[in-house]
């Protein structure tokens, strides 16, 4: 019985362990198929080792430039900031003078003092503006003082005594017109 | 064409940092003027009267307000107590808007409890105007009840006037 190809091909490669080795070059010795197989893999084997490796760089440098050669060319872009515009002097003053304005504005409005809670200002027309301005915090603080009952100072009136007072009816409000000039209870 | 260059940023500096006259601490004295421009005197009047008859009692008192800033008046009895508040709002046609609460906490002599009723109003009246304030209630059968008093109040809301100073 014949080895495998693959067992020829093996130990054409040395890779046929003792006392393996022997059994096939014996095989090989009586056998003329397995011979002549033995015998092309083995020139096969020579001609790869022996022959050089063909230079692949020119092929290689072809598909690069037919990649070239398809993709377009990239234009060349300058970038906004570096682009050089004219303007005119009057306008560059201008321009100047409005950032120097604003700058100068948000200075002094960070440096003035600090608006007091209560700010009263006469209107043109003769009125009179009262402005609450003061932060959350405060603010909340300022409301609670003024809805605290609190706050509001009480005047109390002492009825007079040994007086027999009885309420005929749920208590009533309202202008004077709206009660009869003769009040009857 | 250059000194205006530089005018220009100058003139416009100067107006900034001089465009801003709200931003000056008001004058304290002009402050309290204003406020007592502002101010409101509350009349509140406390009578305590038999039927059809004229007051046998009253109690007066004027209170200095802003409008909008609330006043309270307590009236004490043996078995009456009486709250009111008062707010005047002035509206923007000058009259003036009343929003008064009344709360009543009455002791009757012959019950074991403790009564309360409380009214709320939002009226609007002219300065000088009588608005009253009945506490204990009024009867509209006409019914005549001797030796019993009822409690009238009368609330007026003029603009404060300031004294004038005394000529020498």
């Amino acid at each position: 019985m014949c080895p495998d190809r693959h067992l020829i091909s093996a130990y054409l490669d040395g890779e046929i362990e003792s006392p393996w080795d022997k059994a096939v070059a014996e095989h090989l010795a009586s056998c003329q198929s397995c011979r002549l197989l033995y015998n092309k893999l083995a020139e096969a084997s020579r001609a790869l080792r022996e022959e050089p490796l063909a230079d692949w760089r020119a092929p290689m440098e072809r598909v690069h430039l037919a990649l070239r050669s398809r993709t377009p060319p990239r234009q060349s872009q300058t970038s906004v900031w570096e682009r050089r515009v004219s303007v005119p002097l009057p306008l560059a003053a201008l321009a100047a003078a409005l950032v120097l304005f604003l700058g100068v504005t948000f200075v002094a409005t960070q440096l003035r003092p600090k608006i007091g809670l209560v700010r009263i200002t006469k209107a043109p027309a003769g009125g009179t503006e009262i402005q609450i301005s003061a932060p959350i915090s405060e603010l909340e603080t300022l409301l609670k003082s003024v809805g605290a009952e609190d706050s509001t100072r009480e005047d109390v009136i002492l009825l007079p005594k040994n007086v027999r007072l009885l309420p005929v009816g749920e208590p009533r409000m309202g202008k004077a017109a709206e009660f009869p000039k003769v009040k009857t209870w | 064409m250059r000194r205006g260059v530089v005018a220009a940023p100058l003139l416009l500096v100067l107006a900034a940092l001089g465009a801003h006259p709200e931003d000056r601490e008001p004058d304290p004295k002009d402050a309290l003027q204003s406020l007592l421009s502002n101010a409101l005197q509350v009349t509140i009047a406390a009578r305590v009267l038999p039927a059809d008859e004229k007051p046998i009692w009253n109690a007066l008192s004027t209170k200095l307000t802003l409008p909008g800033q609330s006043i309270r008046v307590r009236m004490d009895g043996e078995n009456v107590r009486i709250y009111l508040v008062c707010t005047p709002y002035v509206q923007d046609n000058g009259e003036v808007l009343l929003l008064a609460q009344g709360q009543v906490w009455f002791a009757a002599p012959t019950e074991n409890e403790v009564k309360y009723s409380s009214t709320f109003s939002s009226i609007p009246v002219s300065f000088g105007e009588v608005v009253l304030f009945f506490p204990l209630g009024i009867s509209d059968q006409g019914a005549t009840q001797k030796g019993i008093l009822n409690v009238e109040v009368e609330i007026k809301i003029v603009p404060y006037k300031q004294p004038q100073p005394e000529q020498q």
